[in-house]
């Protein structure tokens, strides 16, 4: 293993990989730090210009993007009290704070370097635990991937904040798009409403961008201005200088917190189309439950900036071990790398890591290398990024939909993925306008087709139904995602009991 | 007003490009995902005829429903040469089987380029070691052995033949490309597939079994295999790719495609890549694949009716 | 009385109980064992279940508290997807480098109206430069072809 590791690190080290990656990483920490641009939205802006790259180029760019945009977000949260994604909100709540008390420089270097622990813890876990459970998961059969596939969908319906039925009736919803026009298996039409461009069924990728795209943009121009303004304020320059060894034993001298919150980042990466932004928010809140000083929390402490960056940069790599051993998003971003697997013939999943050694190592490779070129960006970048931050939107918005419809457009070289992405975009917009989370749709349309094949294999392969309980691991997915669904439920409950009578009585915290 | 524009720029269109075809990049449509054996193919195929027609190709792969959308899109993109079609047998099969309504004939040929012979392949946790207890067993449980196929398609029609010589019955498991059953054989999910020599290494390192290769001869880089027919199953079975424009492509067009066809083909870095892929290189011109594909059609049909599978 | 969850439920409820209806039409295939309207049904089904849910659920819940309003400028989102709408079908008459220009300098125009001569060469600039940049980006240099215009042949 760490031969292969080593070989892919040299690999890497070649001018023709680390250039992507180096772009990558800045696009990154550029979309990142873009208060209204998202990673999801970075990661789709990159997308087409992978599909001429080899696949391990097209990889690197986008395992780049991921990790420096985890870190670019807090470079804005810090200094302009705006999270740039929606992964650096909690590096607000006491970045910024400190950042106010004239230690600017402490709280940008003490999220960066968070963000390198955490990234490299979750790194050893990347690296340790892909193959292990790509081994398990090779005992699979048809069974038991539609079982997994309905757990996943199960459990992010039932994680999101708002209600839980709207969670499922979303994941419901992103299934019902995969049923239109075409059966996965014969290719026959169906359901295809007399829309010539459904007849071959409707690609993943296009929806995914239009659903988070325009959601997110169109969310922005509604709002007219509001960020610029805010942005305008700021200083344009100011000094971020600070004592490297002084931040570092900061962090250092806490080992327990980064630990902690690494592991809260990696386990909410490993869960399904979670992301970043749940791992910093839980990753704060279970700092400041364990302090001794919660009161201090939200004043510019260094704990608060710890916590969250280090969680949001973990959460990384366990989102790339999902994908990598099971072949399940584990958020958009990674739902976008899927895509630009695919588009390269490389099929996620058990056998990935296996047959493609080299790239997986590579994206070992790459996933750590990029950690330390985010340093070097932005200990170069950082005084320039408030410059970047007030780039015009009314330039922006317009080039990115223009890049988001070339991805769409070169997928397969057809204009009905750019009436998909269209469509999809109003979709999206309409969802977000209702208040109907996302993830679960897209979780929905990714999975779609697979959970309808691996049923129907099952019952090609054995006609007994019963097989998805009694088979040993298939029965306890399923148990599983029912559980999960029920124990969403009543904990959705508890809290509007716990609302209700905090309404009733006076709130005393 | 737009009807007339558009059939305007259609009629010009044909003499535009006679002009000086190719003035810009042509289109290669791979009607499979990447990384699947036709892309194998013609992944290499792509840069050698670049080199021949003066612009770049470009592979676009348009894979899906049993790589009929790939052949619905060829055949719909104007026949201006800029739009080519990587096709194999399959569009005979997925024909005749109802999967699809394009057939060879919205096509005009441009050249034939290769052919892989099918090997019948079995997994590792299947308990035969040869092809006689694997007849056996199918012969004492019918319809109980499990086979993954693209329905409708080559990996299907292979081991019906194969049923339909030995006088067995399988049963069939939706596996769309080489890549999935490679997963679920592995797995010991399916007994058999229909793979093909490229799978070498994974038999060597006892990860894979091979029964049989549907071919005439043993194969030099496998002489242990032994054939469909030394085993007495009259099978001889293989998987011939080519290119093709759609229809209406000006007869100039075509002939200046067929010509970088022809050169890219007799490239010995073409037959050195062919070799990798357990491949041989299978050169036939314009008439004759035409003529060759006519025949070939007659077989599919007769074969779809035949094995039971025929919708037409 | 019915809230806005009660409505997209009841939406969802009436589109997935049409396409159950047509699911019942589809035919099957004798080599796959359960027909393609198999699992949309299942689908469907839950589908409706699910919004007929959300829909009892919402008529359900007496207290309804209005959503937070602030200063939405509906109207420019609605022009921003109205023109997205038609860069999207001018791209297959007008070419990729057309309607791409006229895309952003209308979008650009829309966002940041230009006041003044310089505004209107801001537009003019931002359109240019997108457009070439991701024209040779990905044409010439990753090998990406873009939609080219039936109309133009460009």
């Amino acid at each position: 293993m760490f031969e292969l590791l080593g070989a892919g690190l040299a690999n890497l080290m070649q001018v023709k990989y680390l250039v992507p990656l180096a772009l990558g990483t800045l696009a990154g920490i550029v979309g990142g730090a873009l208060p209204g641009v998202t990673i999801t939205m970075t990661i789709i802006v990159v997308l087409p210009f992978t599909f001429g790259l080899d696949p391990l180029q097209g990889l690197a760019a986008m395992t780049g993007v991921y990790v420096g945009g985890s870190a670019g977000g807090l470079v804005t949260a810090v200094l302009l009290g705006i999270p740039g994604t929606p992964s650096a909100i909690a590096t607000t709540f006491d970045g910024h704070p400190m950042a106010r008390n004239g230690e600017p420089g402490r709280a940008v270097w003490l999220g960066i370097w968070a963000s390198v622990f955490g990234g490299m813890l979750g790194g050893v876990f990347l690296i340790g635990a892909t193959g292990p459970l790509a081994a398990f998961a090779l005992q699979f059969g048809p069974w038991e991937f539609f079982s997994l596939f309905v757990l996943a969908l199960s459990m992010v319906a039932g994680l999101v904040e708002s209600s839980v039925l709207k969670g499922l009736l979303s994941g419901a919803l992103g299934l019902v798009v995969t049923i239109l026009g075409s059966d996965p298996v014969m290719g026959r039409e169906r359901l295809t409403l007399g829309v010539p461009f459904l007849e071959g069924g409707v690609p993943f990728l296009p929806v995914l961008i239009g659903v988070f795209a325009f959601a997110q943009i169109m969310s922005e121009v509604e709002r007219a201005g509001g960020v610029e303004r805010a942005a305008q304020g700021a200083q344009r320059a100011l000094s971020l200088a600070a004592s490297h060894v002084k931040v570092l034993w900061e962090i250092v001298s806490r080992p327990f917190l980064v630990l902690w919150a690494s592991f809260i980042g990696v386990l909410i990466g490993v869960l399904p189309a979670i992301g970043g932004s749940a791992a910093n928010m839980m990753a704060y809140d279970q700092a400041k439950k364990f302090s001794r000083r919660p009161e201090k929390f939200g004043t510019g402490i260094p704990e608060g900036v710890i916590a969250s960056e280090a969680a949001n940069n973990a959460n990384v790599g366990g989102s790339l071990v999902t994908i990598m051993a099971f072949g399940i998003p584990g958020d958009a971003v990674t739902a976008v790398m899927l895509g630009a697997l695919t588009i390269h013939g490389i099929q996620s999943g058990p056998l990935f890591i296996l047959q493609n050694a080299q790239l997986a190592y590579g994206i070992f490779a790459a996933y750590l290398i990029a950690h330390l070129l985010m340093v070097v960006i932005l200990a170069v970048g950082a005084r320039w990024m408030l410059r970047v931050v007030t780039v015009p939107k009314a330039a922006l918005f317009p080039a990115v939909l223009v890049l988001c419809t070339v991805g769409a457009y070169a997928l397969n070289n057809t204009m009905a993925n750019v009436y998909i992405l269209l469509t999809f975009g109003l979709l999206g917009y309409a969802m977000v306008k209702t208040g109907f989370p996302l993830a679960p749709f897209i979780l929905g349309v990714i999975l779609g087709d697979q959970i309808e094949i691996n049923l129907i294999r099952a019952i090609m392969t054995d006609a007994d139904p019963w097989l998805f309980l009694t088979r040993p691991i298939s029965g306890l997915l399923i148990a599983a995602s029912v559980a999960s669904v029920v124990f969403a439920l009543w904990q959705h409950r508890r809290q509007q009991r716990r609302l209700a009578q905090r309404a009733d009585g006076d709130a005393d915290f | 007003m737009k009807k007339l524009v558009a059939g305007f720029a259609v009629a010009l269109l044909p003499v535009a490009a006679l002009a000086q075809f190719p003035d810009r990049p042509i289109k290669l449509i791979v009607p499979w995902a990447a990384g699947g054996d036709t892309d194998n193919i013609f992944r290499p195929f792509a840069p050698l005829m670049q080199k021949h027609i003066g612009q770049p190709v470009v592979i676009a792969n348009v894979g899906g429903a049993s790589g009929t959308k790939g052949a619905k899109e060829a055949k719909d993109s104007p026949p201006d040469g800029y739009t080519i079609y990587g096709m194999h047998d399959y569009i005979h099969s997925t024909y005749y089987t109802g999967v699809s309504d394009v057939n060879y004939t919205d096509f005009e040929t441009v050249c034939l380029v290769s052919s892989t012979p099918s090997v019948l392949t079995g997994s590792p946790k299947t308990p035969w070691n040869d092809w006689k207890s694997l007849l056996a067993d199918a012969k004492a449980r019918p319809g109980q052995i499990s086979v993954g196929a693209t329905l409708g398609s080559t990996s299907h029609f292979f081991p019906a033949l194969i049923e339909k010589a030995a006088g067995i019955k399988f049963k069939y498991v939706s596996y769309e490309g080489l890549a999935p059953r490679m997963n679920a054989i592995l797995g010991g999910h399916i007994d058999l597939t229909d793979a093909n020599l490229t799978q070498k290494g994974k038999v060597e390192a006892g990860q894979l079994k091979f029964f049989g290769i549907a071919t005439e001869k043993r194969n030099a880089e496998m002489p242990n295999v032994p054939t469909l027919k030394e085993l007495g199953v009259d099978v001889v079975y293989d998987v011939n790719r080519g290119l093709m424009a759609p229809k209406g492509t000006p007869e100039a067009v075509l002939a200046k495609l067929a010509a970088a066809c022809a050169a890219t083909v007799k490239e010995p870095a073409f037959a050195e890549s062919m070799k990798k892929q357990a491949t041989d290189v299978r050169y036939m011109d314009r008439k004759q694949y035409a003529a060759w594909l006519k025949q070939n059609d007659d077989l599919n049909r007769n074969l779809a009716k035949e094995l039971g599978l025929s919708k037409r | 009385m019915l809230g806005r969850d009660g409505w997209a439920g009841l939406a969802v409820l009436t589109a997935s109980l049409v396409l159950f209806g047509l699911t019942l039409g589809l035919e099957g295939n004798p080599m796959v064992p359960i027909g393609p309207g198999f699992y949309p049904r299942i689908v469907l089904g839950v589908t409706a279940v699910l919004a007929a849910a959300l829909v009892i659920a919402d008529s359900l819940a007496s207290k309804r508290r209005a959503p937070p309003r602030g200063a939405s400028d509906y109207g420019l989102v609605a022009s921003m997807f109205a023109l997205f709408g038609l860069y999207a079908g001018a791209l297959s008459f007008l070419g990729f480098r057309l309607s791409t220009l006229l895309y952003v300098a209308a979008a650009n125009a829309l966002l940041a109206p230009p006041r003044s001569a310089r505004g209107w060469a801001r537009v003019a600039l931002v359109a240019l430069l997108t457009t070439v940049v991701v024209y040779l980006a990905f044409e010439r240099y990753l090998l990406v072809l873009l939609p080219r215009g039936r109309w133009t042949g460009f």
